[in-house]
């Protein structure tokens, strides 16, 4: 009798205790030049990374093994390997690169340089330069479509957002969109192309075979000054039906119907609110806080936000891995 | 050489936000940090109306001279954390009310003073923008007196000595701005912190 308690009660125990769902989030800190590792488990930084000057773009390799982050003043791409935690290569980007994308197959990357109005090409698995693509002034914007055929960049300075072919590097179109385009993100079916514009306070659909913009995403919050509305960066979730816009000094991340392109609820966040990242179980979305120096847990089920957590200074990108 | 300095220089300026302004509402505005004029309530506070306290704050002594102190950037994040907790904690009887007149006592001066650091940043930028018109304007002034058919030497140095300073001080507050852009961002991440003390402290 007592031995069938004390052997429940250890089950009991072991199933509290071990993780249900433990990912390891990876968060760049733009000024504190160091990424903040978060277990998803116990919401905490388990470990802060040493990195280059100004880390933005941050991305897990397609197989899980590393976390590439552009380190912007230092004109490289570091690649951290995500079982040592620590800095182990760096990939050749040209100046200043701010964001990247990879292939579906994780074997092609292609960086933005802001300084240079270009986009590398680099080959993963040699981590060498293969090429240059020239595209519009300042690229910011990166993201490739879900067949791979497309490279989407958005350009800062010329408020456009340039198609370029990946097989021939080429631009194919240029599609105009509200001032200063930050970030694109593709339906994964394909069937739409959302472009944040900071400046515009919009987000603009398009149809990615026709080159036009279908429609926009507008946003309104009482009590809030219009100034304060800046869109940045985007998550949809895998059925397509719903997105998350950060919303900068809004302070608020836009739940949006993706359907009927409509804004059912903003969730207030941390300060100036920049990008985010879902667990891969889709359970939660991370976003992080650039000026409040925290990153928001958000229950996107329930829409809410559960939990704040404390990074380094100016949290930028997060990325966590795909099992 | 000068001349060409100073052109180099102007060229630099040229990109680097003079003249270029992202935001067609702000054409002064020479920060990456997109402008937000004012900061909004609903952005930095989610607790208890305020509407019934506006204004109040200033006729309570012991709130103004709080404000005053917590508002000053000289006091640090921490001290001025303290404080509130302090002050919340000894207005048990109303601590609701206490909360709500120092918030806003907070969110007016904090906001009157990054309105002033804001029209400050975008005075400089009207001012570079005529001191690089007065550089450019001296260059050829310069060049003209070098290609003169008997240059008067002295003249020369003399504009030339002058377009030395201008580019000097012209660079000097180009640096300054990169710095002062900076300022209202620190202000905003003031106001949130202590508003976000003040709600943890009321509930």
């Amino acid at each position: 009798m007592w031995r069938r308690y004390l052997l429940s009660g250890t089950v009991l125990w072991l199933a509290a205790a071990a993780p249900a769902s433990a990912f390891m989030a990876y968060v760049s800190n733009e000024k504190g030049n160091t990424v903040s590792v978060i277990d998803t488990d116990s919401w905490t930084v388990t470990k802060t990374i040493k990195v280059g000057q100004r880390p933005r773009g941050i991305e897990f390799s397609r197989d899980g093994k590393f976390v590439m982050v552009a380190v912007g003043d230092d004109d490289t791409i570091q690649v951290i390997d995500a079982k040592k935690q620590e800095v182990v290569d760096t990939l050749p980007s040209g100046p200043d690169p701010e964001l990247f994308a990879q292939d579906a197959a994780g074997k092609v990357m292609y960086v933005a340089n802001e300084n240079d109005n270009t986009v590398t090409v680099i080959d993963l698995e040699k981590r060498a330069r293969i090429g240059d693509v020239q595209v519009g002034v300042e690229p910011e914007g990166m993201t490739i479509s879900p067949d791979g055929k497309i490279l989407i960049n958005t350009s800062e300075t010329t408020n456009m957002a340039h198609f370029i072919d990946t097989s021939t590097r080429q631009i194919v179109a240029n599609v105009l969109v509200d001032a200063r385009p930050r970030f694109a993100e593709f339906k994964h079916d394909g069937s739409e192309l959302w472009i944040s514009s900071e400046i515009g306070g919009t987000v603009s659909i398009i149809d990615p075979v026709k080159h036009v913009v279908t429609g926009k995403v507008t946003f309104s919050i009482p009590g809030l000054r219009s100034e304060a509305i800046q869109p940045v960066g985007i998550g949809m979730t895998k059925d397509d039906k719903t997105a998350f816009v950060a919303l900068g000094p809004a302070n608020r991340v836009a739940v949006v119907d993706a359907v009927s392109h409509k804004v059912t609820k903003y969730l207030l966040v941390g300060q100036r609110v920049w990008h985010m990242a879902f667990t891969p179980d889709e359970k939660y979305l991370l976003v992080t806080n650039g000026v409040s120096n925290d990153v928001s847990v958000i229950d996107v089920a329930a829409q809410k936000v559960i939990k704040t957590i404390q990074v380094g200074e100016l949290p930028w990108g997060v990325t966590i891995a795909q099992p | 050489m000068i001349g060409r300095i100073a052109i180099a220089l102007l060229a630099v300026a040229a990109s680097t936000g003079l003249g270029r302004a992202a935001d067609p509402r702000y054409p002064d505005w020479p920060c990456a940090q997109a402008k937000v004029p004012e900061i909004s309530l609903a952005a930095v506070w989610a607790g208890p109306p305020l509407d019934d306290v506006q204004g109040k704050w200033k006729e309570d002594a012991r709130i103004t001279a709080l404000v005053e102190k917590l508002a000053a950037r000289r006091t640090s994040l921490d001290d001025a954390q303290k404080a509130i907790t302090d002050f919340l904690a000894a207005s048990a009887g109303d601590k609701t009310t206490a909360g709500k007149l120092l918030f806003t006592g907070l969110f007016d001066s904090l906001n009157a003073q990054r309105s002033s650091v804001m029209n400050g940043i975008e005075r400089v930028t009207r001012k570079q923008r005529e001191a690089a018109e007065r550089i450019r304007a001296d260059t050829l002034a310069l060049q003209a007196l070098q290609s003169a058919p008997s240059p008067d030497q002295s003249k020369i140095d003399e504009l030339s000595n002058q377009l030395l300073w201008e580019t000097r001080i012209f660079e000097d507050r180009q640096r300054v701005v990169r710095f002062v852009c900076e300022v209202p961002t620190t202000i905003d991440q003031r106001l949130f912190a202590l508003g976000r003390t003040i709600q943890q402290e009321m509930e």
